[in-house]
């Protein structure tokens, strides 16, 4: 809301409340008039809320415009102080970004609130599209607002994937580097075009610095302003309603629609604010709680730095993207001696522009889904379907089961469309009422719905589902509280690992309040000499020696505790064996011919590996620690394996602790609200009905 | 559209309410963006104490502008006898010169502002606009002050201070230069940004 807007309501509320109106209300109105008479506010108010009309029968699906309006807020704000602390450049982006996570005073909440943002503007606006194709709001005399709409969506995929690109993790590098390199898929000029988007020969710094640049510039700037044609072009029009029917048609005496209420002040405070609170609670949800969403907000691979020489081993897209990723995927046939790759990229694009003509291959008589035939309502589902299981099998790596699965899918998603013009035109309707109706899907129905959906999008999903090859892991207890285990685990790490692995994100001081060590003790006991106590715990080893003695410099270990589960760096700490073959002499079950020796030998000593067949005819090892080689005892042993595990967990964010303990003051905070929100909109409410 | 069954002292109760939570909720949001502009651990770590070795400084000589402390330039001024004994000659052209205004830790508020009578420690700028004003330590006569006992002289906007750092009548800065908390932790060594004496 504007200053001026704020003032009128002031003035209104004020104006209805005393018989008088005081010395300030006096000014506040003679200013509102000032600016009234060089600035139409009070006209835009009117137009735009207190006397834009809308239809009073909108339910669920009406909730996600007004949240992907506050979503974009959301991402504009934590935005613009994300790019106060972040260094667009190759060298220094991903330490930058480990920087707000550490360094920054609430950097960590500002980086989580933008990460999520991103996976829940994407939600908002599949739900927000998916609302469009079911009640029609695309047809006629809508058709701009869809366009405007999607044109919105095809920037947002853009800012997106430019805006994943700048953490420049491993996923940032590689995922930059497969859909960058589908420019090169362009017959004659495609790679040329390709070193031209690049500015380089592979993904390097400068594609980064242009990024950084269309992401935080341009294409907000851009964004912004098809959201405003977004939201002209539907105030010119008016909104269009679960049934489908133009409100207009039946006007009261006043010339205001019957069927309407005003936008300001019933659907701003009294029905969607409910929705805000609701809609931040899971927001906050996860981002206090599971900012990494199991690997689907923030992949897990991307909290290693990109290395150019190394791809990871599987490079899907985060989830918003998957379904058209899938489809990219699943041509595999070249066509009139052009390769696959070529088609896919156009299935790809194909199947967002698609979107963009929906208007005119829709021919139904009717708008909304409530009233067109069976043939359309099947269509939506399995359109549904397609996009749900392409959505799905994008996370995943591929098999020709699969691939089979994403090119039926691809199919039905483009008939959905291409059928449309038939299928709308042929089926049976049902009658429309004159008047909109305050209808709800009954529960038996939405049950059935959800129920066929889940069947139609799961069971092919499982015919098609690989067996997942699971590493055997000992399960490691991480503990945040037991500070004892957490120093030990630092004194470990200190004495056996920082040799070669430095910590050069995390700083002694911090490390040392969080663990309870006071910072003389760091100083004296930890650091290494001439260190002071705010300085990153690096270690001594020069890079050129690392790579005669090890063919490459031992990893940071600042984020290993984010890369690899607890229970993996338990069992691998505790898989060595000896192994004549190897340099070092010895082997790791869990990380095979790894290049690293076992550098607790002498507190474990010997282990003899013992090879037997298991039951799929392979060999496994097991291992036999040979009694009096090494200092501790096995289960002593077991203790220093667990205490560094869970000092490698805490390192990994250290912030883990506190961000939940704040996250249940947030979520309290806001059910607290949502009880006066809910009563005001009850309240009120009754005024409209 | 109120009818007559609308209950106005509940309404208002709500809203009042309501507004006064989601205020709340609002200045709460802000708490992080409000918060991050904070010096972050990296800009506090190099804020961390800086120590200097002062056995070499002659008698009549500046160290500085380096070392910094906190980004801030710091000059270290051995002065010599006579420096010193100008000093108390300085009252009546001084605007503040027994360091009334708290420019100083309780230590140095005194005729030398310094803990030891010979070591003069400032903050190298000038309390008018932040430049770093320039040293003239010599006591002779200056282009812009012909009877000069020694001190700074600011090149941005002509703000003078004599060698404990007082500024002069006239100028536009109206305090004295700034002296940072330090201490000896022996006899050549000075720390700077550390109050007590002999402190790790």
């Amino acid at each position: 809301m504007s200053e001026a807007q704020e003032t009128m309501n002031q003035v209104q509320a004020e104006n209805s409340g005393a018989e008088q109106p005081g010395k300030v209300v006096g000014a506040l109105t003679g200013l509102r008039d000032w600016v009234d008479e060089r600035l139409p506010i009070v006209n835009a108010w009117e137009k735009h809320l207190s006397k834009y009309y809308a239809p009073k029968n909108f339910n669920f699906w009406y909730f996600f415009g007004v949240l992907s309006m506050l979503v974009l807020v959301i991402q504009l704000l934590t935005g613009i102080w994300l790019t106060m602390n972040y260094t667009a450049s190759a060298e220094a982006a991903f330490a930058s970004v480990e920087y707000i996570m550490r360094d920054v005073e609430f950097g960590w909440l500002l980086r989580y609130l933008h990460s999520t943002g991103a996976s829940a503007f994407f939600l908002v606006v599949y739900l927000h599209m998916f609302r469009g194709l079911m009640y029609g709001s695309y047809k006629k005399p809508r058709e701009l607002i869809w366009v405007f709409g999607m044109a919105i969506y095809l920037v947002l995929v853009m800012e997106g994937f430019m805006g994943y690109v700048l953490p420049w993790g491993q996923m940032s590098y590689w995922g930059a580097n497969v859909i960058v390199s589908l420019v090169g898929a362009i017959p004659i000029i495609g790679e040329d075009l390709l070193v031209w988007v690049r500015g380089d020969f592979l993904i390097s710094g400068a594609t980064l610095n242009r990024f950084f640049a269309l992401h935080v510039v341009a294409l907000p700037i851009v964004l912004i302003a098809l959201v405003v044609l977004h939201i002209l072009a539907l105030h010119e029009v008016g909104s269009n309603n679960p049934d489908g029917i133009d409100v207009k048609k039946n006007k009261g005496p006043d010339g205001v629609p019957l069927d309407s209420v005003p936008f300001h002040p019933y659907y701003t405070m009294y029905h969607d604010l409910g929705a805000v609170v609701v809609f931040l609670f899971v927001f906050c949800f996860v981002v206090f709680f599971a900012p990494e969403m199991g690997g689907y907000f923030l992949e897990i691979a991307n909290f290693q730095e990109a290395d150019p020489l190394k791809t990871p081993e599987h490079v899907p897209p985060v989830w918003y993207y998957t379904p058209f990723y899938s489809m990219l995927r699943a041509v595999t046939y070249p066509l009139l001696g052009i390769d696959a790759k070529f088609w896919g990229l156009l299935v790809m694009f194909g199947a967002i522009a698609i979107l963009f003509v929906l208007p005119w291959l829709d021919k139904s008589p009717v708008n909304s889904m409530r009233y067109k035939g069976w043939y359309s309502r099947i269509a939506l589902l399995l359109f549904v379907v397609s996009f749900l299981i392409l959505g799905v099998l994008g996370t995943q790596a591929v098999s020709p089961a699969k691939t089979l699965l994403a090119q039926i899918m691809t199919v039905v998603y483009f008939a959905y469309f291409l059928a449309m013009p038939w299928y709308t035109r042929t089926e049976a309707t049902f009658p429309v009422p004159e008047r909109v109706t305050g209808r709800w899907i009954s529960w038996k129905q939405l049950g059935l719905t959800l129920a066929l959906l889940f069947a139609l999008v799961f069971i092919p999903l499982q015919a098609t589902a690989a067996e997942a090859g699971n590493e055997n892991l000992e399960h490691a207890e991480v503990s945040f509280d037991d500070k004892g285990s957490l120093q030990r685990g630092w004194k470990y790490y200190m004495n056996y690992c920082v040799g070669c692995h430095s910590l050069g994100y995390a700083r002694y001081e911090r490390t040392g309040n969080d663990l309870g060590i006071p910072a003389d003790l760091v100083v004296s006991n930890l650091a290494f000499g001439g260190e002071l106590i705010g300085d990153l715990i690096g270690n001594a080893m020069a890079e050129e020696d690392a790579r005669v003695w090890f063919g490459a410099p031992p990893p940071d270990l600042t984020l290993i505790g984010r890369v690899r589960s607890a229970d993996w760096l338990y069992t691998y700490l505790k898989s060595f064996y000896n192994d004549d073959s190897r340099p070092f002499g010895t082997n790791n079950v869990l990380f095979a011919n790894v290049a690293m020796p076992n550098v607790l030998h002498e507190l474990q000593g010997d282990v003899e590996c013992e090879l037997h067949a298991d039951e799929s005819g392979g060999e496994i090892c097991e291992l036999h620690p040979v009694e009096g080689t090494g200092a501790l005892s096995a289960d002593e042993f077991d203790q220093v394996a667990a205490d560094i595990t869970n000092f490698l967990y805490y390192i990994g964010e250290p912030v883990r602790e506190k961000r939940k303990a704040i996250g249940i003051w947030v979520l309290a905070f806001l059910a607290i609200l949502y009880a006066f929100v809910f009563a005001i909109g009850r309240e009120f409410g009754k005024d409209y009905h | 559209m109120t009818d007559d069954s609308t209950n106005t002292g509940r309404r208002r109760f709500l809203v009042g309410s309501t507004s006064a939570l989601g205020a709340a909720g609002v200045v709460g949001a802000a708490v992080p963006f409000v918060a991050s502009w904070n010096p972050s651990a990296r800009a506090r770590a190099a804020g961390a104490p800086v120590r200097v070795d002062v056995s070499r400084l002659q008698e009549g000589q500046i160290l500085g502008p380096i070392p910094a402390w906190r980004g801030r330039p710091i000059f270290i001024v051995r002065r010599t006898d006579e420096a010193l004994q100008a000093l108390s000659t300085m009252a009546d052209r001084l605007t503040d010169p027994n360091s009334d205004q708290p420019e100083q830790p309780e230590y140095a508020q005194n005729e030398y502002r310094s803990r030891r009578p010979e070591v003069l420690v400032l903050v190298g700028l000038c309390p008018h606009l932040f430049c770093s004003p320039t040293p003239h330590v010599e006591i002779r006569p200056e282009p812009f002050d012909a009877n000069w006992n020694g001190g700074f002289f600011c090149p941005c906007h002509g703000s003078r201070f004599d060698l404990a750092g007082r500024v002069y009548s006239g100028s536009p800065a109206s305090r004295n230069m700034e002296v940072p908390p330090y201490s000896f932790e022996s006899d050549d060594v000075l720390v700077i940004g550390v109050d007590e004496e002999n402190a790790a």
